[in-house]
């Protein structure tokens, strides 16, 4: 199976890559020698990056007090670390544009994934000790795997559906696929991540979100994103009750430092903050 | 792998034979799965089950003696070149009776009684941005048929923007809806449309006979 979804990965080279801004950024950021003003002046060259970033960090996803009015700034007060995220954040929904499917519109699809990304970042901030826009992007891309897979496997993905739909939506749709193909989306998108040499903690949040055990070196930040997950779903579809989306891990909560009296509040604060963030954060993040 | 009497699969009741029905991990039970257009009336302790989009399912019983079932529908509608438009009022609303009329009419037959029957309508959802709020006219259509038939509605959830999953036992009126996340909302979107296509190519003809 290891060879299938190398091969469905390579597939797909050419069709979508990383976004320029977040490989320059990144390789930047990976060199302990290179200077905040060097990384200000290569998101210079940027235009577009660099409205973006401007944008966001004069939002309230920030709530920063004073101005950011350049982009120096913007890299020393948010972070270089930070910056390099949102570079990825900011554009990788638009780098999928030429991967399409029909299995599931782009805005469906994005709008899950940022509900996800925002429900991490709120619960990251919350038990600490995990870089909040780090698992905001890890958040973001979980499902990216899904988009290779629903473009260069539609009919085996809508069987996968399918399957999930008879079985009254019981079956998980990561087990579906396993049954149908042998593998799931997040194997998939863990392969991709690798062929793209993402950050070790991004490939992790990406391919474990549904195996948590399996998260070898960022189990904290792979067990946030597997919530959030679940949570994303509940803030789509309006509910807070637990038995209408797939089960949490049993461990997951315990995992990040939250106890088990504190998981409905959690869950119910959270999802209300997601909701009411997504309409701004759908225009900051995947607004062309 | 020996299986005990009560697991095994119940007798359908005659002219239901060809409804798919498969065992049902969460629910412990046999469960009918209703596609677009289809309808299954049991007398047996079984859920019935079927997705919906902009389509509408009554699950209608007799809460008495437990006979009851569920149809899937939709009022056929035709594509014109503003998009999606609704098909001659009479002609769509003709199949919505028929669809309701031959529920109500097999729970009957097979020991329901009027006095004695409740009425669940679930779907009617919004699930395509861009098209004419169908599932609206299917919520009204089946509201009205209801109250003209002088029958009572004693729970429903329907409109909104999500597709749904419904489970139902008519034995006991349990009914479980789920929403689902709109990753399942083309899939859903196409099986309806595709259905569509069977109801307008083929228009209902023929009396049903009223109890």
């Amino acid at each position: 199976m290891k060879t299938n979804i190398t091969e469905l990965v390579q597939g797909v080279g050419g069709l979508v890559t990383l976004p320029d801004v977040f490989i320059r950024i990144n390789q930047l950021v990976e060199n302990p020698n290179s200077t905040i003003s060097e990384i200000a002046k290569t998101i210079g060259q940027d235009p577009s990056f660099t409205v973006r970033l401007l944008r966001v960090a004069n939002s309230s996803f920030y709530g920063l007090s004073s101005s950011i009015d350049t982009v120096s700034k913007a890299v020393s007060v948010i972070g270089t670390s930070q910056i390099r995220s949102l570079a990825l954040a900011t554009s990788v929904a638009s780098s999928f544009d030429g991967l399409p499917n029909t299995l599931v519109s782009m805005e469906h699809f994005w709008r899950h994934s940022l509900y996800c990304a925002l429900v991490a970042r709120i619960l990251a901030k919350q038990v600490r000790r995990c870089d909040p826009d780090a698992v905001f992007t890890a958040a973001l891309l979980h499902d990216i795997g899904e988009l290779v897979i629903f473009n260069r496997l539609p009919q085996q993905a809508k069987d996968a559906l399918l399957l999930v739909l008879d079985s009254a939506d019981e079956l998980p749709i990561y087990q579906a696929e396993r049954q149908i193909m042998g593998f799931d989306h997040a194997q998939v998108g863990g392969e991709l991540s690798r062929q793209w040499k993402l950050p070790p903690m991004l490939e992790e949040c990406i391919e474990f979100h549904h195996d948590i055990q399996s998260a070898q070196r960022f189990p904290r930040e792979v067990t946030l994103v597997h919530i959030a997950n679940i949570l994303a779903l509940m803030a789509e579809i309006h509910t807070l009750d637990p038995d209408d989306v797939s089960p949490i891990d049993p461990q997951a909560w315990e995992a990040v430092g939250l106890k088990s009296d504190e998981v409905s509040e959690v869950i119910e604060a959270t999802v209300a903050e997601a909701q009411e963030e997504i309409a701004d954060a759908e225009k900051l993040f995947l607004g062309k | 792998m020996a299986i005990s009497p009560s697991f095994r699969l119940p007798l359908a009741l005659p002219g239901f034979e060809h409804i798919k029905r498969a065992w049902n991990e969460a629910h412990a039970t046999y469960a009918a799965r209703l596609n677009p257009g289809e309808y299954y009336v049991t007398k047996n302790d079984e859920g019935i089950y079927t997705t919906l989009g902009s389509c509408i399912s009554a699950c209608i019983r007799d809460r008495v003696n437990g006979i009851g079932g569920m149809n899937h529908f939709m009022l056929p509608a035709s594509v014109g070149e503003g998009g999606w438009k609704a098909a001659g009022l009479g002609a769509s609303t003709r199949y919505g009776n028929f669809a309701m009329e031959h529920l109500i009419n097999e729970i009957m037959k097979n020991g329901g009684r009027r006095q004695n029957l409740e009425v669940k309508l679930f779907g009617g959802g919004r699930i395509i941005a861009n098209m004419t709020d169908v599932g609206l006219r299917n919520i009204e259509f089946a509201r009205d048929y209801v109250a003209t038939e002088g029958l009572r509605v004693t729970s429903e959830d329907v409109g909104d923007v999500f597709p749904r999953m419904v489970v139902y036992f008519p034995s006991t009126g349990k009914v479980r809806v789920k929403r689902l996340r709109s990753l399942h909302n083309n899939t859903i979107a196409e099986q309806e449309t595709k259905y569509l296509h069977t109801i307008e190519d083929k228009p209902v003809s023929g009396d049903i006979e009223l109890f």
